[in-house]
């Protein structure tokens, strides 16, 4: 599965219709950027999986750099990515993408994408975050680097659990929730190996259930351990259903069909903006953590012009307004200075906004404080993962 | 040239093109399927060989599983819901006044309007536990709490599968059944037969070649189903197609070009065998033949 629904509906249409007149007012003002003068505007070509956009608003990076962005959807699955750039036409055609991280091994075999220098981004030496998480020598730089060299530009970052309805099943703190037999037949799980089976790895590991070195990458015995386990749940009736898509998900919490569900946090906004009492679990064997990348894709015939396009809206991607806005409509963090723009700019953020951009950062850098386990979209072993996930849909 | 040795070249073309157009459009993509499926998987790409590890990797698994359920699924359910469309399109084709079937065939492919995601999405609300269904049993007493068997069950799958592809197998049906020369009726009556004797020994013999069109038309259907399995199934209801797609998911393009090129194989000996046994050119003759 992949996490390309994740554009749930966080601020009413209101907000957004007073965000967005904001955002137009604020390109019309001589902002103080100055826009150089270029013989030809360029186009930058950005294919993202939903969440990197900022509702089609780029008239800061327009009038920043006079170039436009193109903005085309991506799917997040391997596949969706290896067809759009390869048997698309995505490698000639696009200029960067913007996925979830922790592919660039393959996309590096593959020729997909290209070394980032960092010298050309004045916005990296002042993101924190990047040192702060996604240090090289540190699980999370597996999210933006492969061999020691840079390729991902980190745009989000996230700490996710799961969810439950605090009526039904009282306060939750153990991934143990998805497995209590006092909600059998209550329980859904994500159908997405590298999220609902890595959290069951870590669980597995985290309660001594099972010989587990790295929760992130299994062996291929480890992983039997993992999916016998689920398949002995799944048999006694454990789970109602995998779930696929961020509608669905957000139904199975509004109608009651579940009362604990491995998902997204945007989820749990989204049912709550329904009326619903969800809670996103704060569990104490840790969270899934994971980041998005935007990679330049390696196009050889790509002009000197055009990387230079791409490496200032790379550079914007990193700027305080562009994280403010995606994590007031997506919820996740995403720039160290993001809630601090917000509150000082109230002609671009109302104050709840910012108040929200501010609570959301502070949630998932305290989650980042807990830790847990790194998401591995890539695993060493990914066919057998693969193999294995079917066995246990199957079962 | 004489000009009518053009002529004849000219027909030959055209009868060549659709010929042409099948060759390029069906059995080479077949071709470059099969031949994937000898190839081997290397990151994100694949190299050229003679291998049959992915046969091996699709026979010697649980995806072997998964393709004799899909076909189970795929069989069982067409039985099903030939017992539903025949005695729709035998009521229609026969009880149903002439200036009316238009209206009534009109409304069996309403469903076809509204996007087939969302009429399969829906059947999840209405099959909820807090959904209609579950809510009235319990109205009515029938049941003490909130009902778990209609959604991500069997029961869901079925009625999915049933919902989405029945109302495709009335049409053949329908055809067959009414192309019966009424003459035949009346002569078996006046022979003394009864209305379900009649039933049994003219009209369903004669209406067989509209039923195995519309078998054909359920199976296929069911057989390659995605979505009724993966958003009614609950807990993973894997049927082959979403096997395929899942081995996509991770660029396993041999793996999945195997199962696709076995299915194919397997899908063509039993149209042979169909078509051995049941001439669709009876069923073909008949809607030709009609005005």
């Amino acid at each position: 599965m992949n996490r390309l629904a994740r554009t749930p509906a966080l601020i009413s249409r209101r907000r957004l219709l007073g965000a967005g007149a904001l955002f137009a007012g604020s390109a019309l003002l001589p902002t103080g950027f100055a826009t150089p003068a270029r013989a030809e505007a360029l186009s930058v070509t950005l294919a993202d999986i939903g969440v990197g956009d900022p509702n089609g608003d780029w008239s800061r990076f327009t009038a920043e750099t006079g170039n436009s962005v193109n903005l085309v959807a991506m799917g997040n699955a391997p596949s969706a990515v290896v067809n759009q750039l390869l048997a698309g036409g995505g490698q000639a055609t696009f200029d960067i993408i913007n996925i979830v991280g922790g592919m660039q091994k393959p996309l590096v075999e593959a020729g997909l994408i290209s070394e980032i220098d960092t010298s050309k981004l004045p916005n990296w030496e002042k993101n924190s975050y990047i040192s702060q998480y996604l240090a090289p020598g540190t699980p999370g730089f597996d999210f933006i680097g492969f061999d020691g060299k840079l390729y991902g530009v980190p745009t989000v970052l996230q700490a996710d659990s799961f969810a439950y309805l605090p009526d039904q099943t009282g306060e939750l703190d153990s991934y143990a929730a998805l497995f209590d037999p006092r909600f059998r037949g209550f329980v859904a799980l994500e159908d997405n190996y590298t999220t609902a089976g890595q959290k069951t790895a870590l669980y597995l590991k985290s309660a001594g259930l099972a010989q587990i070195e790295n929760p992130a990458n299994l062996t291929p015995d480890e992983l039997k351990a993992v999916i016998d386990f689920l398949i002995e749940r799944k048999k006694e009736g454990q789970f109602r259903v995998l779930w696929s898509s961020f509608e669905q998900a957000v139904n199975l919490l509004v109608s009651g069909e579940v009362h604990v569900m491995d998902c997204w946090e945007p989820m749990v906004f989204a049912a709550a903006g329904q009326g619903v009492n969800v809670r996103y679990a704060a569990p104490k064997e840790g969270y899934l953590l994971w980041a998005m990348a935007a990679y330049l894709v390696n196009n050889p015939d790509r002009s000197p012009e055009q990387t230079e396009a791409a490496y200032a809206l790379l550079n914007f991607m990193l700027s305080p307004w562009y994280g403010a806005t995606i994590t007031g409509l997506r919820g996740y963090l995403t720039n160290p200075a993001a809630a601090e723009f917000a509150s000082a700019n109230p002609d671009l953020f109302a104050a709840d906004q910012a108040q929200r951009i501010a609570d959301i950062s502070k949630g998932v850098q305290d989650r980042y404080a807990v830790g847990g386990t790194w998401q591995n979209r890539w695993p060493t072993n990914v066919d057998l993962y693969e193999e294995e996930w079917q066995r246990f849909k199957a079962a | 040239m004489s000009q009518s040795q053009g002529a004849a070249m000219a027909r030959r073309a055209a009868l060549a093109l659709p010929l042409i157009a099948v060759a390029v459009l069906i059995l080479g993509p077949l071709a470059i399927m099969a031949t994937v499926s000898l190839w081997t998987k290397s990151g994100f790409s694949m190299k050229p060989d003679l291998s049959l590890d992915a046969y091996a990797a699709f026979l010697g698994g649980v995806r072997l599983d998964v393709f004799l359920r899909s076909l189970w699924v795929a069989a069982s359910a067409t039985v099903l819901m030939l017992a539903v469309a025949y005695p729709v399109a035998y009521l229609i084709a026969t009880r149903v006044r002439a200036d009316l079937v238009r209206t009534v065939l009109f409304l069996f492919s309403v469903p076809f309007l509204v996007n087939y995601i969302l009429r399969t999405f829906a059947w999840a609300d209405i099959l909820g536990r807090g959904g209609p269904v579950s809510a009235g049993l319990q109205w009515l007493g029938l049941t003490g709490g909130a009902v778990d068997w209609l959604l991500y069950s069997q029961f869901s799958v079925y009625l999915g599968l049933v919902t989405a592809y029945m109302p495709f197998m009335v049409f053949p049906i329908w055809l067959s059944i009414s192309g019966i020369d009424r003459r035949l009726h009346e002569a078996s009556w006046m022979l003394g037969e009864g209305p379900l004797h009649t039933f049994l020994r003219v009209i369903l013999p004669l209406s067989l070649p509209g039923v195995f069109a519309a078998a054909i038309f359920g199976f296929v259907g069911a057989f390659g189903e995605v979505a009724v399995s993966t958003i009614l199934g609950g807990t993973g209801y894997q049927l082959l197609g979403n096997s395929i797609v899942s081995a996509l998911d991770v660029i396993n393009y041999p793996l999945a070009a195997a199962m696709s090129t076995f299915t194919v194989l397997i899908m063509g000996l039993f149209m042979l065998l169909w078509f051995r046994l049941f001439d669709l050119r009876l069923f073909l003759g008949k809607i030709m033949g009609r005005r």
